[in-house]
């Protein structure tokens, strides 16, 4: 089964700063693969390890994509072979964009299967798997807790709230994972060395025909939420009178 | 000058990170310490996930990597507080290097189970850094060689199938390095006998006394060639000085950033300890040593490397990292205060474990006694 595995690369949330006018500040956090989508490689192997087949890891975006250090780490948890859309035009794309990217470049290589992560840790939009299913035209699912091939169908998985929904799926099909559905392996120096020596193509926006477009969505600014000054209400013990203080100040705050 | 690490290795630590933070439970050290088990659970865990074999041969299903590596490996485990297997490996690849197909087999397959594969019969009551004073002998009768002698501070020797036992012709007259023999000694053979020692830290090794009274072994036990046993020490001697200065590092490390924390923490007459110059005063001394021992553990790897001797400057490593170490985990102790002398306190661990590290691998004393020498030796070659 030829799989593609999207994934994105995303700054370091520990390492973001919030300015004192509530902007955001990246300039001190270093990028790195975006954590969910590391459960839909994982899950991507799993498949090529059970019923054989390769995996191909694809990223859009712009130059920071080219860090030589973020293609080997994502060589390293195992996909044999990467793909990367980089252009400028990419940079900060929303999800429509960036399923379109990924649709044009997915056709390209060729798949059977593409896995997507749950959502961005960054943004979280949860679109973009969804979106790309709709423009490839092709059976779209998310929010799958586990995958089982069977005579050339999946069989997928997907929790709800008291049960569980088992879905049989044709390929080919994009399937974006629960970030519950496996545990990451955890790339040993052999992975590590090996991952230098995997092919990586990078492609311009052009050579996957992606049509110039103007977005009609930009955003004005991306602002940290206010802080609100704490109440420094302290209620010592766990007499019934505390706790029924302790109730009356909740509901007071969440009237207000 | 570059003190960049590579890509593969800022990866590799932050497998490790990974590793440590996902399968390390919090008192896991301090329960190991506290109930004298050896830390084999996360042995396994290192080898399934492929750190196990790192430094040995690919031949034997190991991933070579430079001393460099080696040693950030090292000082990464020791600095978040997880056991390190660099030390088992340096051992087992003075195996790999001088011992039988069948004894590589056997060592090898108990280090991928995670398992301690044999415990190192070097010292005897008379031979401690006088290790040419070994008296054990091996005896040849009926066939079968016999062992008669009485090896101490033998680590791990009640968990370890065999033992790398060194023995002395003593009737040679020869100088050790013509006279001492390495042999790969069944520890379930009659004869052999343990008597536990009982030591101030590093609870989670074992310590024992061995006593070995005619133990019967076979031809095929010996290592390497006879009397030779020394050049399959020697092997390994220097880098295993470097690591033992890395494990040195990152354990100092590792108290160093627990102090740093409580000093923002801990609050006294009003304010946090941090905020008075006494406290400042440690930790700047602190991060200067922490600096120091980086610097002389990663140029002395570096000289490793890049095929330069390292034989002066990992006597001075070790000796530095081993007494800096110390004083820096002594320092974390004095800011937490009374909490850094109870037991729940990881740097009072650190304290403990760190002491050893100035008596084995070679003593302060006799890292002075080589570095004392080759510098004089530098010195009139030079003139």
């Amino acid at each position: 089964m030829n799989i593609i595995v999207c994934y994105k690369i995303v700054p370091e949330e520990q390492d973001i700063r919030v300015n004192p006018d509530r902007t955001l500040d990246f300039a001190r956090a270093e990028w790195k693969l975006s954590l969910y989508d590391l459960n839909a490689v994982e899950a991507g192997m799993q498949i090529a390890e059970a019923v054989g087949g390769q995996v191909t890891a694809l990223s859009v975006g712009d130059g920071k994509l080219e860090n030589s250090k973020l293609k080997k780490a994502i060589l390293s948890r195992g996909p044999e072979v990467l793909y990367l859309v980089i252009d400028e035009a990419l940079s900060g794309a929303d999800t429509y964009r960036t399923a379109q990217t990924l649709a044009l470049a997915a056709e390209k290589i060729g798949f059977d299967l593409i896995l997507c992560g749950e959502g961005s840790s960054d943004l979280y939009a949860r679109q973009t798997g969804i979106q790309l299913g709709e423009i490839l035209q092709i059976p779209v699912i998310n929010n799958i807790s586990k995958i089982t091939p069977q005579n050339g169908l999946l069989l997928v998985e997907r929790d709800l709230d008291d049960e569980t929904e088992v879905l049989e799926v044709s390929l080919p099909a994009v399937v974006s994972v629960s970030a519950g559905i496996n545990s990451t392996r955890i790339p040993g120096m052999k992975d590590i060395l090996n991952a230098g020596k995997k092919p990586a193509t990078e492609w311009r926006a052009g050579d996957v025909g992606l049509p110039v477009y103007e977005s009609k969505v930009s955003p004005l600014h991306t602002l940290a939420p206010e802080q609100t000054d704490r109440k420094r209400i302290i209620l010592d013990g766990d007499s019934e009178e505390n706790i029924q203080a302790l109730f009356e100040n909740i509901r007071q705050a969440i009237k207000q | 000058m570059d003190f960049n690490k590579t890509e593969e290795q800022e990866l590799l630590l932050s497998s490790l990170r990974e590793l440590v933070n996902r399968h390390l439970p919090d008192d896991y050290m301090r329960k190991c310490d506290e109930e004298h088990r050896e830390h084999s659970e996360f042995y396994k865990i290192l080898v399934d996930n492929g750190f196990g074999l790192l430094g040995l041969p690919e031949k034997y299903g190991g991933t070579e990597v430079d001393t460099t590596t080696l040693i950030l490996v090292a000082e990464e485990l020791a600095a978040l507080d997880a056991p390190t297997m660099c030390d088992k490996m340096l051992q087992a690849d003075d195996i790999l290097e001088f011992g039988s197909e069948e004894q590589k087999k056997i060592i090898l397959d108990l280090i991928k189970q995670g398992k301690q594969a044999f415990s190192i019969g070097i010292s005897e009551p008379q031979a401690g850094s006088d290790n040419n004073a070994i008296a054990t002998t091996a005896t040849r009768r009926n066939g079968k060689v016999y062992i008669n002698g009485h090896k101490t501070f033998c680590t791990n020797a009640d968990r370890s199938p065999y033992m790398l036992c060194l023995t002395r012709d003593l009737e040679s007259n020869k100088p050790p390095a013509q006279s001492i023999s390495m042999w790969l000694l069944p520890m379930d053979r009659p004869g052999v006998r343990l008597e536990p020692l009982h030591k101030l830290g590093m609870g989670y090794t074992s310590t024992f006394e061995v006593y070995l009274d005619d133990v019967a072994i076979e031809e095929k036990d010996l290592i390497g060639k006879e009397n030779m046993g020394w050049l399959n020490l020697m092997k390994n001697l220097e880098t295993e000085r470097i690591l033992t200065a890395a494990q040195c590092l990152g354990a100092a490390q590792c108290c160093f950033n627990d102090a740093v924390k409580y000093a923002n923490q801990r609050v006294q007459f009003e304010k946090t300890i941090g905020s008075f110059q006494l406290i400042q005063e440690k930790l700047t001394y602190m991060k200067i040593k922490l600096e120091n021992m980086r610097n002389m553990v990663y140029k002395c790897a570096w000289e490793k490397d890049n095929g330069q001797s390292i034989k002066l400057s990992s006597s001075l490593c070790k000796l530095y990292c081993a007494q800096s170490a110390f004083e820096v985990a002594d320092d974390a102790v004095q800011i937490f205060g009374g909490i850094g002398y109870t037991l729940d306190c990881r740097v009072s661990r650190l304290w403990r474990d760190l002491r050893v590290y100035r008596i084995f691998g070679g003593t302060d004393q006799i890292q002075i006694h080589v570095a004392g020498r080759e510098i004089l030796r530098q010195a009139a070659k030079a003139m």
